[in-house]
């Protein structure tokens, strides 16, 4: 019984980590970039709305509102700052440092808005479900199914309207988008505008659930956000929606089994032995090998 | 020299360590976000054989060197199948776990009535080789700086050899220089193996300044400054991280009347000055041209 509530509990927070890992790989897979300061400006989103409160009505939704649009508009500025002036092959390793410097910056920001570290953050008041001895946090329910709402969208949005065509496009060529009539600039911008949403709702998610909020959050959400689009496989979306799951399910056991101290342990021995074995991730092999022949110009 | 100078100074000669450690790798082409994984390696080698054997100083930076490397080549077994970002965080799953184990690992012990050894979160105190010697600050700023200068002759020569070229090409294009008889795994090898020596090198250095060193020091963000500062110098010769370094402290130091402010002014300067000089200062075409006039003949 233990085994299956743990397994739940693991599984509802990791589809969080989830939400975290799409907005991740939406980023790699159309930037083919990775974006360090993606973590921060989720810190900003929530920091902005934590600052914003006593002027906002609404309680918990207008808190996620600000902080989904925090996330957002911090998201934009990055690839305005990181991105869009260093496209071409030899502006990776520029983006990223700049996307370094930029975590930096969007941390002393959102500590500035913080000036007491812990603050608290509006939960969301449920009842506990209790279903044949199992309990589910009503929190972490809400968890699952906001984010089975958000990948819905997501997916709506990228396999049945014509925007979402043109970012797949964009994925593979971005001369493939400029022909069908994108324009490969603002498609950047709406593609850190999206991974913004879903980072932003799942800050919000994870922020409600601890009830507070420190500084160390954007670093924090960075690390779990990478590692488990990085178990998924890179670029790949189901690939981060099953890396999160399965971060969340590993992280609950061993947490239940070992001890807190253990779950970081885990985390990134789980994540070497995984890139040692299987570099692609599970699921994101095909992603894996394309760059490899790419770069291997066989 | 005031205690605050001196004590700055001898803090970036010890990043400088480091930021040529991120350098050798990022000349065979790779990014590294565990750099410090052996920085600390070296701290705690050193602090071991100085603090808890009492072996001689020499003794406890040869040891920290090779361990260094020693940590380096194991990381680049593991993954020289890996490239780009998949080394790059493979490189920092390495770095963290060792932080981790570090922060488990309780052995103090009591040594001359004094607590010692590593413990955990605590760290590892009273390392007091510098006491034990009567180096003042800035005796040891003297130490530090002809180490570094030692290191950084070294690999002026070493910038002009033939391995030095090879490993830029392998670095530039791992194909061509496959093409051409070179193997760049052995370069790969070779070079993070190299980087672990400098770095490990660098934090017995560290080790001896501070007498106190815990593992939380050695966390993500040493490593990515680390990166960081040879990005920006620029990889065309070895003095590019210093630069980096240079500008970094310079001016976190110069601009201190922003003290509240100075992440958030210093971050937006590093991405312009990205934008404006992608490949970093000094850029491996502007060492050639630099060099191209200094020695009046044309590339």
């Amino acid at each position: 019984m233990d085994f299956l509530q743990t397994s739940i509990d693991g599984l509802l927070f990791g589809s969080a980590y989830a939400l975290l890992a799409l907005g991740f790989s939406l980023i790699f897979g159309i930037m083919k970039r990775i974006n360090l300061a993606y973590g921060s400006s989720l810190l900003f989103g929530g920091a902005l709305a934590v600052w914003l409160e006593p002027f906002l009505g609404g309680g918990a939704l207008g808190l996620l509102l600000v902080t989904v649009f925090g996330a957002a508009v911090a998201g934009i500025y990055v690839e305005r700052l990181c991105f869009s002036p260093h496209l071409g092959k030899t502006g990776t390793m520029a983006s990223m440092i700049a996307t370094f410097a930029i975590w930096m910056q969007l941390d002393e920001i959102s500590s500035q808005l913080l000036p007491q570290r812990t603050h608290g953050f509006a939960g969301i008041d449920i009842e506990a479900i209790s279903f044949a001895g199992i309990i589910l946090r009503s929190d972490h329910v809400l968890h699952f199914w906001v984010a089975v709402l958000a990948i819905g969208a997501l997916y709506w949005t990228l396999y049945r309207t014509r925007f979402g065509l043109l970012l797949r496009a964009s994925a593979d060529d971005p001369e493939i988008a400029y022909l069908l009539g994108g324009r490969v600039g603002l498609l950047g911008v709406a593609t850190f505008a999206i991974a913004g949403f879903l980072g932003g709702t799942a800050a919000f998610l994870i922020l409600s659930s601890d009830g507070q909020i420190t500084p160390h959050f954007g670093l924090w959400s960075t690390f779990k956000g990478l590692v488990a689009m990085m178990l998924g496989g890179v670029g790949s979306l189901p690939g981060a929606i099953v890396g999160g799951l399965l971060l969340g399910f590993a992280e609950a056991h061993v947490t239940f089994y070992l001890g807190a101290e253990f779950r970081d342990i885990l985390t990134f021995g789980l994540l070497l032995l995984i890139l040692v074995l299987r570099p692609g991730g599970l699921m994101g092999v095909d992603v894996y090998r394309t760059g490899r022949l790419a770069t291997e110009r066989i | 020299m005031s205690l605050y100078v001196a004590s700055t100074l001898t803090n970036v000669a010890l990043i400088s360590f480091l930021a040529l450690s991120a350098y050798l790798v990022l000349v065979v082409g790779e990014v590294s976000f565990g750099q410090q994984a052996f920085f600390g390696i070296g701290a705690y080698v050193t602090a071991t054989v100085t603090a808890i054997f009492g072996g001689h100083v020499v003794v406890a930076l040869l040891l920290s060197t090779i361990a260094g490397g020693l940590a380096a080549l194991l990381l680049a077994a593991l993954v020289i199948r890996l490239s780009g970002l998949y080394f790059a965080i493979a490189s920092l799953c390495f770095a963290e776990l060792l932080r981790l184990t570090l922060l488990r690992i309780r052995i103090p012990l009591e040594i001359d009535g004094r607590t010692t050894g590593m413990d955990g979160p605590e760290g590892f105190s009273n390392i007091r080789w510098i006491f034990e010697n009567n180096f003042e600050v800035t005796d040891f700023l003297i130490l530090t700086v002809l180490c570094l200068a030692a290191l950084l002759v070294l690999l002026f020569f070493f910038e002009r050899t033939t391995i030095m070229l090879r490993a830029r090409l392998v670095g530039k294009d791992a194909i061509l220089a496959q093409s051409l008889g070179i193997r760049p795994a052995q370069y790969r090898l070779a070079f993070i193996g190299l980087s672990g020596m400098v770095a490990g090198f660098g934090g017995a250095l560290f080790a001896l300044f501070n007498t106190h060193i815990e593992p939380q020091m050695f966390g993500v963000m040493l490593g990515v400054h680390a990166l960081a500062y040879s990005i920006i110098g620029g990889l065309g010769a070895p003095l590019g991280p210093l630069i980096g370094v240079g500008i970094d402290i310079g001016l976190l130091e110069s601009i201190r009347a922003l003290s509240e402010y100075r992440m958030i002014a210093f971050g937006g300067l590093v991405a312009v000055l990205l934008i404006l000089f992608p490949q970093g200062l000094l850029s491996p075409r502007v060492v050639n041209q630099l060099r191209a006039r200094i020695w009046r003949r044309r590339v």
